[in-house]
């Protein structure tokens, strides 16, 4: 039992100061802030008038705005932009009473699956230093993994908080896309981002989801969130499509198959096949290359971050800016993502992932017609050590079972198998707007 | 002078939309009378994380209005896009455009292609290189024409009952620089060249006068003309070339995936009709056939709405105080006379704010012979400072009339006796000096007798 908040972040702090250094999960630690308002809750909560998340203690994706913090979104080209406002979901945090105690490091504008393309730091694996957090969300697996935090805020657009949170064994979660407020979070792939939560204890996650979900005036895609809010019902049936075991480590198969025999005991469990799903990456890599291209275009130097010399020709200051703002892994994602949107090329890639994911969207949704939930492995890996890993096509491959999710805007749930990293996670897709029915399976 | 040649002209004219608020944001509008920065958001300077809100309604109602004056279809929905490019300008590297909302209309003779909507970028300064962002994401529609006008004049024509259009709808903003202007014009079925970012309307004019010439002198030396893009320089009024157009820009459209698709209902247009006020052509077509004014004189009278207003309610007051006097007079005084002061001041007749009873009881007393052309005039330049009457400001510049003939006497006498060499000129067969002294006498009583009277006395007494 606690004794009282401010008792519990000095407590946090602690253990933050022990292993912070080793891990690197902070861009920056708000110390005092967070002391500061514990001694606020405390006394709210003696008044009987403390927030539905008092006390509890949250770690901030650094792509998220938090008023006057800064927000480097992992890249040189921000690392000294302070963010003008509070994104919905901070404001709705601090209004809930919970604690943020920081801002998580990340790979480059969301971009990467194990943390090692961020350009503040490189944080590591809680549970195994030599080993990477996951990414692109690796701050917040890690500040959650190791306890730093009761949960932590990420962005997923085609697995960065799934993937961080299976390996650093805890519960992620990418709610329906809609189902909570993008303003404030920095762009990736508009049609694919959404905020998510990672957390060690699902009761905790499920708060935090109730807080920050729900219809905002400022983010045009949410409008259909409080309507279809709360779905009744129970899920019963589970498929489980063949796709996402072709290709996966002997050891994780094993232990998510164990898992699934498991559920066969609760839920009808049957085997599906989705054949769209061999097709994931290519459709994620051209859509999200696309949309990031497009989203990463303000970033000129002349309003903020890596400042834009006033002496160049115009076009020259912006070139220069650019180069030397963004790292080699989104330099090669812009122009990806231009090449594809030029007249010329459009119809051959773009558009034509267009449809390859409206084709996607129409077989999930013949698929959840028949079935309630799907169920699966998580990452096809487990986390790999530093440096193994730098061929760009392997990276691209570790999405493959979470971005279905992304593309097809359902909401799915990372869950750890055992203590052991090395078992992997069981991943769950649910029915759009069905979020909180994912809580509820075991 | 313009050798008579084959002349296509094609406009595409941007006009900031009359709202409060932005088109994206909440932020004021108002980006003239403040300081620069000041009325802005994280939304319209495109900070990380900022989204747009839904689009405007106001800002759609305003394209709907202007479309449906210019008897336009309208499609069921629209997307908005993002057009990428790089300026400081523009907050996110992207101009949110709509695709056509209105389409296939028609204004006189020239068709309109479409209409659509989009958001105005920030104001940067080249020489101090800064940018201001007040004005970034005003509300703007692109209204495209086909290239349907047969000269400079024909554009002029166009764009003059364009803009009474919205005013007559309230619908664009009326200040400087609001309306912007890309022409395009070939000749003689040759290529076509754009001239872009033509602030006035003289400044089309002048810029196309220059661009028909310009043309016909490179043919006439054996030269083609290059497909390109010019740049109107208004202090010279020459264009200049900025671009070969061999590659046209690559803007990468997309869909922007944060604003829904735009709605335009049955009902919305419906209900935007019925409150459509009669437009200038329709006007135009009653002031000739009601009033019988000739329609070169009500189609100046409608491209100024406030004129309009006015011509009627000078015929009304006229009418109620028992009067009758010809409608083209009326028309005729404010065409003339009242439009001369208003040009003189550079001034719309609503921003000149002169009284329109004073007006018409001017007007009244001159028709009636009580002031002289002079008068009248003096008068009319004294109801511009709005502090007197036209009745009280005649009798204290004693500019009445008047009809005394033996005060009128009284001044031919004065005059003649002064005049004698004048006489004798005339008596010695030189008819011109009679008007000399005729106007001798209209000088001495300031205007206020009638020509012919004076004449008259002037004739009796010499032949006496």
């Amino acid at each position: 039992m606690e004794s009282s908040v401010e008792e519990k972040i000095h407590r946090k702090l602690e253990l933050i100061s022990k292993m912070e250094g080793e891990i690197n999960a902070f861009v920056e630690i708000y110390e005092n802030e967070a002391l500061q308002s514990a001694k606020e809750i405390d006394k709210k909560i003696k008044e009987g008038k403390a927030g539905p998340l008092a006390g509890i203690v949250i770690g901030i994706k650094n792509n998220i705005c938090i008023k006057g913090k800064t927000l480097t979104c992992g890249s040189e080209m921000l690392k000294k932009h302070h963010a003008t406002y509070d994104a919905t979901v901070v404001e709705k945090l601090k209004a809930a009473d919970a604690i943020i105690i920081g801002s998580l490091n990340m790979d480059e504008f969301a971009c990467g699956s194990d943390g090692t393309f961020s350009k503040i730091k490189i944080t590591k694996n809680p549970h195994d230093l030599s080993r990477v957090p996951g990414g692109s969300s690796s701050g917040s697996g890690a500040a959650a993994g190791a306890g730093f935090c009761d949960a932590t805020l990420g962005s997923d657009t085609g697995g960065s908080v799934r993937c961080p949170a299976a390996f650093c064994n805890a519960y992620g979660f990418k709610p329906t896309y809609g189902m909570v407020s993008r303003y404030g979070l920095s762009d990736m792939a508009m049609t694919l981002d959404q905020i998510g939560i990672i957390a060690k204890d699902k009761e905790v996650m499920k708060k935090v989801f109730k807080t920050i979900s729900g219809t905002d005036k400022k983010d045009q895609t949410t409008q259909l969130a409080d309507a279809k809010r709360i779905r009744k019902g129970e899920i019963k049936t589970i498929g489980v499509p063949k796709e996402f075991f072709e290709s996966i480590d002997s050891r994780i198969e094993k232990s998510v198959k164990a898992k699934i025999r498991q559920l066969e005991k609760r839920y009808e469990v049957t085997e599906i096949s989705i054949p769209t799903l061999r097709y994931t990456v290519p459709i994620y890599q051209l859509l999200m290359t696309a949309e990031l291209s497009s989203a990463l275009q303000r970033y000129d130097g002349m309003r903020y971050g890596y400042p834009a010399d006033r002496n160049e020709e115009l076009y020259t200051a912006f070139a220069k800016v650019r180069e030397a703002g963004f790292g080699k892994e989104i330099k090669r994602r812009i122009l990806i993502g231009t090449y594809i949107t030029m007249k010329e090329f459009k119809d051959a890639w773009y558009t034509k992932a267009l449809s390859a994911r409206e084709v996607m969207k129409k077989e999930f949704g013949e698929v959840m017609k028949k079935v309630d939930a799907l169920a699966g492995p998580a990452m096809p890996t487990g986390p790999w050590k530093f440096g193994e890993r730098m061929n760009p096509l392997e990276m691209y491959a570790a999405d493959t079972l979470t971005i279905a999710a992304n593309l097809t805007g359902l909401p799915a749930i990372v869950e750890p198998l055992s203590n052991s990293i090395d078992d992997g996670a069981i991943q769950y897709y649910g029915r759009h707007f069905e979020d909180e029915l994912l809580f509820n399976v075991e | 002078m313009v050798i008579m040649t084959e002349i296509m002209v094609g406009l595409e004219i941007h006009v900031q939309l009359k709202t409060n608020s932005k088109l994206f944001c909440s932020c004021p509008t108002n980006y003239r009378d403040v300081e620069p920065n000041t009325n802005i958001c994280p939304i319209c300077t495109g900070q990380p994380g900022a989204k747009p809100l839904g689009l405007n309604k106001h800002a759609l109602e305003q394209l709907i209005k202007i479309g449906i004056a210019l008897k336009c279809e309208f499609n069921n929905t629209s997307v908005i896009q993002r057009k990428h490019y790089f300026y400081p300008d523009l907050p996110t590297g992207y101009q949110r455009t709509s695709k056509p909302i209105g389409i296939n209309g028609k204004l006189g003779n020239v068709r309109i292609r479409e209409i659509h909507i989009e958001e105005d970028p920030g104001r940067y300064e080249l020489r101090l290189g800064t940018v201001d962002y007040n004005r970034a994401n005003v509300p703007l529609i692109e209204i495209v024409t086909e290239p349907d006008m047969k000269s400079p004049a024909d554009a002029r024509v166009f764009l003059e009952e364009l803009e009474a259009i919205l005013n007559y709808l309230d619908a664009g903003r009326d200040e400087p620089g609001s309306m912007r202007v890309d022409a395009n014009i070939s000749i003689d079925g040759g290529t076509r060249v754009e001239v872009k970012n033509i602030n006035s309307f003289k400044g089309v004019y002048d810029a196309l006068m220059y661009e028909v010439i310009r043309q016909q002198n490179v043919i006439r030396r054996g030269g083609k003309v290059q497909m390109e893009t010019r740049h109107f320089d208004e202090s010279t009024g020459s264009t200049i070339s900025m671009r070969k157009k061999e590659t046209e820009e690559d803007y990468r459209y997309l869909p922007d995936p944060d604003v829904p698709p735009i709605q335009i209902s049955g009902d919305m247009i419906q209900e935007l009709k019925e409150k459509m006020p009669e437009l200038p052509r329709a006007k135009a077509e009653r002031f000739e056939t009601h009033y019988k004014i000739k329609p070169d004189d009500a189609w100046i009278l409608v491209m100024e709405m406030e004129i309009a207003k006015l011509f009627e309610e000078m015929i009304y007051n006229i009418e109620s105080q028992g009067e009758f006097i010809e409608a083209q007079k009326v028309a005729s005084w404010i065409r003339g006379p009242l439009k001369k002061q208003l040009n003189y001041r550079k001034m719309t007749f609503a921003e000149s704010q002169l009284n329109t009873s004073w007006l018409t009881e001017l007007f009244v007393m001159f028709n009636k012979g009580e002031l002289s052309d002079r008068g009248m005039e003096q008068v009319l330049i004294a109801l511009f400072e709005k502090k007197k009457g036209p009745k009280e400001i005649a009798n204290e510049l004693q500019l009445i009339k008047t009809n005394d003939l033996s005060e009128i006497e009284r001044y031919v006498d004065e005059t003649l006796e002064s005049q004698q060499k004048a006489i004798e000129d005339y008596l010695s067969g030189n008819e011109k000096t009679l008007n000399f002294i005729v106007g001798q006498v209209i000088k001495a009583t300031r205007g206020r007798v009638d020509s012919k009277v004076v004449k008259e006395l002037i004739l009796k007494k010499i032949k006496r």
